[in-house]
């Protein structure tokens, strides 16, 4: 095999200053918590950093010429995690994993591990987007198969049926449906793009779109949302609703799609408010925590005191209650962060979130073909919608749902599922970086 | 065309990402405050149920609510349920209440009067100390004022007139405070003993109840109708004479005199019809005054709106008293001529609290210079022993003096000599003149008054009133004014007139006059 | 007193993490433009010689009105959508007029639209050569070239 180095200092360089982040992070948190002036264990950190290091050095090994802020971006993100959850381990439930007694923070940077080598695997291996795009329907199918098997063999946990048992652990199939759906989606708009853009009927003002050329597709869409509203997981409906909508108006350029999908939506919530109890219970709490302060508007109303209680600066590393909030690690993250770190902190990585969304648009925009687009529009959707939707139901700006704020929430599929995507993100812009060689008649590097 | 698609999406993302911040700042910044004193706040429970409260003492440094921390648990003690409306309690069950709420921040050491080492104390996250509040309330007077009322249901505020501090404010039935501010699960039987009882124990009469006032609202509708030039002491209406036995017809509906007891109409200027409280006098005076300038100077005088006792975030809330039906908080328009006559001899629609009509006496006495009240003397630091008194290092002061004319200094003299005659001279003594304090043993001082006998519905029992001030003679400054309320109390002159001299009495013995 | 001058250090440390969050953060910033402005000097560097047509006018929205459109050596333009510059516009036909680079200069010509052609105002009925700022319409939409 030839060995293609492609330096990649820019990334190299924006990796760095986590040497100082994270460690300092452990630091404040462990003087915080013991009162003294010392270290502590700074293992997990260095691990941290060690793996996003290797990350980078396999990148440069393999000839990656992906764009290079992604992984600074989204080790960055997940260091803030780390450190949060390491404040948060010994507040919060160890889970039994490999036969092992682990932490959260332990266990996060365990999936840290697994999802940055899947990153990888996807970033060096997928050259070419001929899989991808070709079996289209196959990989739809695989979604479906995925959901189906959830609902038929999967088991509850806190009310929603997301998970499956493989082997010793426990997997979320959802998280990984979302990457094949933004697949199926990408392809299938991208070889129909003309027909759905031309705007074949008008309905008074309202241009409606070629019917039978949609039909496979919002089929399939039906038959996802199904399963997954059946399976009472809200956040993850609006998130594929979200990422759906998102690819049809970059994909065609029509407002009226995303707003006649909105007004769908509304509709379909308020039928479901009307129809199932435990959406109703939901808005009730949305629309008044302190009606039920007790019981079920607990978690909302502990999560907003979070946020009070942080103020402009934090109560500090290990200093906050962010415990008072039930699952804290995983839906109620960014209400900890916001507590400790201040609203000065809070904003810094919502900040950091907003740079990602726009590397990824602008990794879609450079793209040379329609697909390699939209897959990334349809990616950095996925993950820019998964936070806006979790942050907004901490703030209380829309119903709480329980997903998880991606890279920094407690929780092995949600952690390997948006590493592969970092992957897939790579693998087109690597893609685009050897096409603008071609057209500028450079060598294949 | 993906492109520029791409682009306005970024927009659309950007635009959603502010709107998140925005809620971010909302929640930290903006309401941070208000959920950070949320009582279900787990920081604030936490920080209650073992925290040192600072104690109360009153104007003589007196304990009234010390804390004590006995098994991790804060438990208050109340030394007088006099003052229990006015204090409040400090449960670790059923939260704050009264100046235990409002005084919150301070009492438990959370916030520091000064602002700049309230940051210093928040940034670098140190341990709460309590502060210690002194009032302005005597509890001798306090005690004086509860005696009188006894076993009935009503109220007294008495308040200095120059500085618009509480010098007693009770409010009776009253209740003991400490068992439910001791063990939480204690207190939940205490609390239900309490409710149980007849009267409601728990609602605060001068600042949370609102009355029918009668015939003591003429002293507003006549300093109105002076300050605005519409009459002087000497004018007269040539009908009222006979209207007082045939009544005053107003838009096709009468108003009759109330029972003169004997004393034979008489064409009346403004003090002898103050001092017979004549209605068809004052309903010729509202009714040229006018529905406009009414509420305008309703309004000078503090009706219409909720006010408090205290400024700024520490302020005692006291309910809005109002002249006409109150419409989003506010008094809505006379609805007729004969409201706004009946209003003006203090019936239809207008409902008022006891410091409302505390702060109208204290107002004409204050030479038409509505005081600002306040029931804090000043925040000190926390004495370790309260049984020696409070600490000697002084925080925070309350501001005194300042306040708003609501009448020129003319007007308030003329509505006082008034007064006085309304309690002092011949005709007035036969109404009003119980509540003159030379009859309980101070002498060579005068007293201003109004009686009210405030009319409720057919088979109750009316409201009794009394409103004054003393000293009240010309050249003499007033040093206590005074509202007692009796709840169906019957005629003004029967019950609350003799309270209410009994109490100013008390006030200028207590301070070396008589 | 050490309790205090911890609280201080943490303090100092807390603001520290948040300050360093920052730096990262400006320096994604300062990346982001950069690249940005790169590749905008790239387009620019691919445009040059040829032209590109400003939207002036543009009642359906496509191509949106305010955009800008770079162009190649040889442009077909109309309502079909495999045209090279697609115009959504019920007065366009569906092969409405080529745009090309010839030698020097750029040329337009009507391929037999039912609406015909308009340079600066007036219906064209052969091949005429464009010099950058003229106006061109095609159905209702108008451009601009530019350079």
């Amino acid at each position: 095999m030839r060995l293609t180095l492609a330096w990649r200092w820019a990334e190299l360089r924006m990796l760095l200053p986590l040497a100082i982040l994270v460690p300092l992070g452990f630091f404040v948190t462990h003087v915080a918590r013991e009162g003294v002036l010392e270290a502590g264990s700074l293992t997990l950190a260095m691990g941290y950093l060690a793996l996003m290091l290797a990350a980078h050095a396999i990148l440069v090994l393999s000839g990656q010429r992906g764009d290079q802020l992604l992984l600074p971006l989204v080790a960055t993100i997940g260091g803030v995690g780390l450190v949060m959850l390491n404040r948060l381990a010994p507040e919060v439930e160890t889970t039994q994993a490999f036969g092992l007694q682990l932490d959260v923070a332990q266990t996060q940077l365990l999936w840290f591990s697994v999802g940055t080598v899947a990153m990888l695997v996807v970033a060096a291996g997928l050259r070419d987007d001929g899989p991808l795009r070709h079996y289209k329907y196959t990989w739809a199918a695989l979604g479906i198969g995925m959901l189906v098997f959830t609902a038929l063999f999967g088991f509850e946990v806190n009310g929603a049926r997301l998970w499956v048992a493989l082997g010793p652990i426990a997997v979320q199939p959802g998280e990984f449906v979302k990457i094949v759906l933004v697949i199926f989606i990408a392809g299938y708009l991208a070889d129909n793009r003309a027909l759905l853009t031309e705007a074949s009927l008008r309905i008074g003002p309202i241009r409606v779109p070629p019917l039978p050329y949609l039909l496979p597709m919002l089929a399939l869409f039906g038959v996802v949302m199904l399963v997954v509203v059946r399976q009472n997981d809200l956040g993850q409906a609006l998130l594929l609703f979200g990422i759906f909508l998102t690819m049809l108006f970059v994909a065609t350029g029509r407002r009226s799609y995303v707003l006649i999908g909105l007004l769908l939506f509304v509709a379909g919530v308020f039928v479901a408010y009307r129809l199932f109890p435990h959406v109703a219970v939901r808005v009730d709490i949305w629309i008044d925590p302190f009606a039920d302060p007790t019981d079920r508007g607990f978690q909302p109303i502990r999560g907003l005191f979070a946020f009070a209680r942080g103020g402009l600066f934090g109560e500090g590393l290990g200093q906050g209650l962010p415990s008072s909030i039930p699952l804290v690690h995983t839906d109620f993250i960014f209400a900890a962060i916001a507590e400790e770190l201040g609203l000065i902190g809070a904003f810094a990585v919502l900040a950091l979130f907003l740079t990602f969304v726009f590397r990824g648009l602008r990794i879609a925009m450079l793209a040379r073909d329609e697909f390699s687009a939209l897959l990334a529009v349809g990616i950095t959707a996925s993950l820019g919608l998964q936070t806006l939707i979790i942050v907004a139901g901490n703030l209380k700006l829309i119903p709480l749902t329980g997903i998880t704020l991606p890279f920094v929430s407690y929780g092995g599929s949600s952690i390997l599922a948006s590493f592969l995507m970092i992957g897939l993100l790579l693998s087109v812009s690597h893609r685009t970086a050897r096409a603008i060689d071609r057209e500028q008649g450079l060598p294949d590097r | 065309m993906i492109a520029t698609n791409v682009r306005r999406l970024a927009l659309y993302l950007l635009l959603a990402f502010a709107v998140v911040s925005g809620g971010l700042g909302w929640w930290q910044v903006v309401d941070a405050a208000s959920l950070n004193a949320r009582a279900e706040n787990p920081q604030v429970i936490a920080a209650r149920r073992g925290a040192l409260r600072g104690t109360i003492f009153d104007a003589n440094g007196q304990a009234l609510a010390t804390s004590q921390v006995i098994e991790g648990i804060s438990r208050r003690t109340y030394a007088d349920a006099a003052f229990s409306h006015l204090l409040g309690y400090a449960s670790l069950r059923f939260g704050t209440t009264g100046l235990e709420r409002a005084y919150d921040d301070i009492l438990t050491g959370r916030a520091d009067p000064n602002p700049l080492r309230d940051l210093v104390n928040d940034i670098l996250d140190r341990q709460p100390e309590p502060k210690d509040l002194t009032l302005t309330v005597d509890r001798r007077l306090q005690d004086f004022a509860a005696a009188q009322l006894g076993d009935t249901a009503g109220a007294v505020v008495a308040i200095d007139p120059r500085t618009g501090a509480i010098l007693a404010m009770t409010s009776t039935p009253t209740f003991d405070a400490t068992p439910i501010s001791g063990v939480p699960d204690a207190a939940g039987p205490a609390m239900e003993a309490i409710t149980a009882r007849d009267g409601d124990p728990l609602v605060d009469r001068s600042r949370q109840g609102r009355y029918v006032p009668g015939s003591v609202m003429k002293v507003f509708t006549g300093a109105a109708a002076l300050d605005a030039g519409i009459i002087t002491p000497q004018t007269t209406y040539p009908d009222q004479p006979r209207q007082e036995t045939e009544g005053f017809p107003v838009s096709g509906f009468t108003i009759r005199e109330h029972d003169l007891g004997g004393i034979q109409p008489d064409l009346w200027p403004f003090s002898p019809a103050l001092q017979v409280s004549s209605n068809i006098f004052f309903a010729h005076v509202g009714l040229e005054l006018g529905g406009e300038a009414f509420l305008d100077y309703a309004r000078r005088f503090g009706f219409c709106e909720g006010q408090q006792i205290g400024s700024g975030a520490r302020g005692l809330p006291v309910s809005a008293s109002y002249v006409t039906a109150p419409i989003d908080g506010d008094c809505g328009p006379f609805v007729d001529d004969v409201e706004l006559a009946s209003a003006a001899f203090g019936q239809a629609q207008v409902n008022v609290t006891p410091v409302q009509m505390a702060l109208l006496a204290a107002t004409i006495a204050n030479d038409g210079v509505v005081p600002e009240l306040h029931a804090v003397r000043d925040v000190r630091a926390h004495a370790a022993d309260p049984a020696t008194g409070p600490a000697d290092q002084i925080l925070e002061r309350s501001s005194t003096g300042g306040g708003s004319r609501a009448i020129s200094v003319d007007t308030a003299r003329q509505v006082r000599v008034a007064m006085v005659d309304a309690v002092e001279a011949e005709l007035g003594q036969l109404f009003a003149g119980a509540g003159a304090v030379r009859l309980y043993g101070i002498g060579g001082a005068q007293t201003a008054g109004k009686t009210g006998t405030a009319q409720r519905s057919e088979g109750q029992a009316p409201h009794s009133w009394f409103i004054g001030f003393a000293p009240a003679q010309d050249g003499a400054e007033p040093a206590i004014a005074v509202a007692v309320l009796v709840e169906g109390g019957g005629s003004g002159s029967g019950r609350a007139a003799p309270i209410a001299g009994r109490v100013m009495a008390e006030w200028l013995r207590l301070n070396g006059g008589g | 007193m050490t309790g205090e001058v911890l609280r201080i250090l943490l303090l100092a440390l807390q603001l520290g993490f948040v300050a360093i969050l920052y730096l990262i953060l400006l320096g994604f910033a300062r990346s982001l433009m950069r690249d940005l402005r790169s590749a905008e000097a790239q387009q620019l560097a691919s445009r040059t010689g040829i032209g590109r047509l400003a939207v002036l006018e543009s009642p359906d929205d496509e191509p949106p009105a305010g955009t800008t459109i770079s162009l190649g050596p040889i442009n077909s333009i109309g309502r079909n959508v495999n045209n090279t510059i697609y115009v959504e516009d019920d007065f366009a036909s569906a092969s409405h007029a080529m745009l090309t680079f010839r030698g020097r200069s750029w040329f337009v010509e009507d391929q037999g639209s039912t609406n015909g052609t308009y340079v600066n105002g007036h219906r064209i009925d052969r091949p005429v050569a464009l010099s950058y700022g003229d106006e061109i319409m095609i159905g209702r939409v108008r451009m601009r070239l530019e350079r």
